[in-house]
């Protein structure tokens, strides 16, 4: 760009700054290596669709790594940092759902959701598959935060942009629709408890 | 909606995240949970999603991290290039409405000459060739064309192109 010969000195502190990153290479690798499974369980989980996951994954770590947010809160550990990266990905879950028929989340049928589910009732998750299937993205979001990755109310609503408040309520009602929905599928003959 | 939490379920809840259920945890929690709805469901749950999250974490086939090391590295470089070319893009509008103000200030100051010419011009074929020799004679004579305002009218263009220019390259 003829801009670069017009500022070279604005140019190259800016280099500056983009050769030091928040996050060193090493550490980034060690962050990863802790973080990207969970990850990728929680996008492949919740969307349905493991293709999906590979790629929200990448982009959620490239956007985690460009973030100005790692810049200001790089001294507040591993925790808060795994936090905001589920946070990237719960948004671009969320903008991926928006995109194809510029709806809410909160109005897509569930068959679509059952649909794209069916590629990934093939592992050994067949007893929660199904009745993930029936449940609404939202819903999915919320369960799998509080119970699979352990997240209290507060986090979640840091996470998801909800009110705490309106987590606990949500989480109350999916975790008893899906429980319910459970014991269905295990009360069902020919179906592993 | 009324919400049915049980006394007990941050207990339980802790047992499990601790993974001492159930076998860790008191026999009279046990005895709860087995009878209470909310704590069953609860502890329904939590197993279901634990086992689904290390199923999955298990099958994910994970890239290497360098690969999206640099990918960042390089979208931050486009990000600050971006950044700084924007006020430059500010400098380029700002030169040309000043090209376009200066010219359209010339045009204004002869806009009676300008008028006569176009009238001259209009009237250039019932004329004939005499007429237009008067003309271009006049015009060269005319103080109009004194280098006085020549010099500014081709200054301006060539600042007008050159800023035309400048901006066509930098779009390429």
């Amino acid at each position: 760009m003829q801009g670069e010969s017009v500022l070279p000195k604005v140019l190259a502190g800016d280099a500056t700054r983009v050769a030091t990153p928040p996050m060193d290479s090493d550490a980034f690798t060690g962050f990863y290596e802790r973080s990207a499974r969970p990850l990728w369980a929680y996008l492949a989980r919740v969307s349905g669709d493991r293709t999906l996951a590979d790629d929200l994954m990448q982009e959620s770590y490239v956007r985690f790594l460009c973030a100005a947010w790692a810049e200001t809160h790089n001294g507040e550990g591993e925790v808060a940092a795994r936090r905001y990266l589920f946070r990237i990905a719960t948004n671009l879950l969320r903008d991926h759902w928006r995109r194809p028929r510029q709806a809410s989340i909160e109005e897509l049928p569930e068959e679509f959701f059952a649909a794209s589910a069916n590629s990934s009732q093939a592992d050994s998750q067949a007893e929660l598959s199904p009745a993930l299937a029936l449940m609404r993205p939202r819903e999915r979001q919320l369960l799998w935060l509080a119970h699979a990755e352990g997240y209290s109310h507060r986090e979640i609503a840091e996470i998801t942009g909800l009110a705490s408040a309106s987590i606990r309520i949500l989480l109350f009602r999916a975790r008893r629709k899906i429980a319910s929905l459970l014991r269905e599928q295990a009360a069902r003959p020919g179906r592993k408890s | 909606m009324i919400l049915n939490r049980c006394a007990h379920e941050a207990e339980v809840a802790q047992w499990l995240a601790r993974g001492g259920w159930p076998a860790a945890c008191p026999a009279e929690l046990r005895a709860h949970v087995s009878a209470c709805r909310s704590c069953g469901d609860l502890v329904l749950v939590t197993e279901s999603f634990q086992r689904a999250r290390t199923d999955a974490a298990s099958a994910a086939q994970i890239s290497t991290p360098s690969a999206l090391w640099w990918r960042a590295q390089l979208r931050r470089r486009y990000a600050a290039v971006e950044r700084i070319g924007k006020p430059l893009l500010g400098a380029h509008i700002f030169a040309l409405l000043i090209s376009l103000l200066v010219g359209l200030g010339l045009l204004a100051a002869h806009a009676q000459q300008c008028l006569a010419w176009l009238v001259g011009l209009k009237q250039l074929p019932q004329a004939g060739a005499v007429y237009f020799e008067n003309i271009w004679s006049s015009a060269l004579l005319d103080p109009i064309w004194s280098p006085m305002v020549l010099i500014p009218a081709v200054a301006t263009l060539a600042l007008l192109g050159g800023a035309v220019v400048y901006l066509a390259m930098d779009k390429q």
